[in-house]
């Protein structure tokens, strides 16, 4: 496979914050530490949406792969958080 | 009478539950930090050493040894959110008015640092995957809001990379 053609960055994010309830749980695991399960799919979940997005939008611009993707997270205020996902869409053949 | 003998026993009944509340989470606390995470520390330190006898499948190359050719590639990602306990946090919050390393705090991030690279490990035996290259590894802090401010909550890691087969 060889790229024949750049087109340019693609991005795709997401806000998601965590339920109450998932909240409520979270903050009993955190008294003992460790893994917070709850979280840990939440995020993934949020993390799949935005390279989701970040795929559609690379479709749209006619581009059949996606390279060198990176992800970058920032926790907004009130316990959201903000998922981002950004490569280069490449035609390659 | 009767009234007057209950009360000392009503008494006792708010004082065990306001003791229950009080020191019961941080007992929990106590018993989970030296018992439940020491155990599940174990658990990974022994799926590590699993995974180092075939060899450390992740590297952090842009391109991959040799000149073997690359059949199939994908994108794979695995991670982790890891808080420290209300006992951790007490230690840690104590030790940081004198400054220096934290060690209750390494101790939590180098944790579910292991922990997602592992996963991503893995997860790439578990799909047939040979290696992972360009692996990289992205850190956040997730935080609560709490009276206005802002708490931390916990320590989420990502690692991820593009698996490769042979």
């Amino acid at each position: 496979m060889t790229i024949t053609q750049s087109l340019g960055v693609v991005t795709g994010s997401t806000v998601r914050a965590k339920n109450v309830f998932k909240d409520i749980g979270a903050a009993f695991k955190n008294m003992a530490g460790g893994e917070i399960k709850a979280y840990t799919e939440l995020l993934q979940e949020s993390r799949n949406e935005a390279l989701f997005r970040m795929l559609n939008d690379a479709a749209a611009r006619g581009a059949n792969a996606v390279v060198n993707v990176r992800f970058a997270t920032s926790s907004v205020a009130g316990g959201a958080a903000e998922l981002l996902a950004y490569g280069t869409a490449v035609v390659a053949q | 009478m009767a009234r007057g003998e209950e009360e000392p026993f009503v008494g006792l009944i708010i004082a065990v539950i306001v003791a229950a509340c009080t020191v019961g989470p941080w007992l929990l606390s106590l018993v989970a930090t030296f018992l439940y995470q020491p155990r599940k520390r174990k658990v990974l330190l022994e799926r590590e050493t699993q995974a180092a006898l075939k060899g450390d499948a992740l590297t952090t190359l842009s391109k991959p040894f040799g000149n073997r050719e690359i059949k199939q590639t994908k994108m794979m990602m695995a991670n982790v959110v890891m808080s420290p306990s209300w006992v951790q946090m007490a230690i840690g919050n104590f030790m940081s008015l004198f400054g220096g390393q934290i060690n209750v705090f390494t101790k939590v991030v180098d944790w579910a640092r292991r922990e997602a690279q592992q996963r991503l490990r893995e997860q790439v035996a578990e799909e047939g995957f040979d290696e992972v290259i360009n692996m990289r590894i992205e850190t956040t802090m997730l935080t609560s809001t709490r009276g206005g401010k802002d708490k931390t909550s916990g320590v989420e890691i990502l690692a991820y990379g593009t698996a490769i087969k042979y």
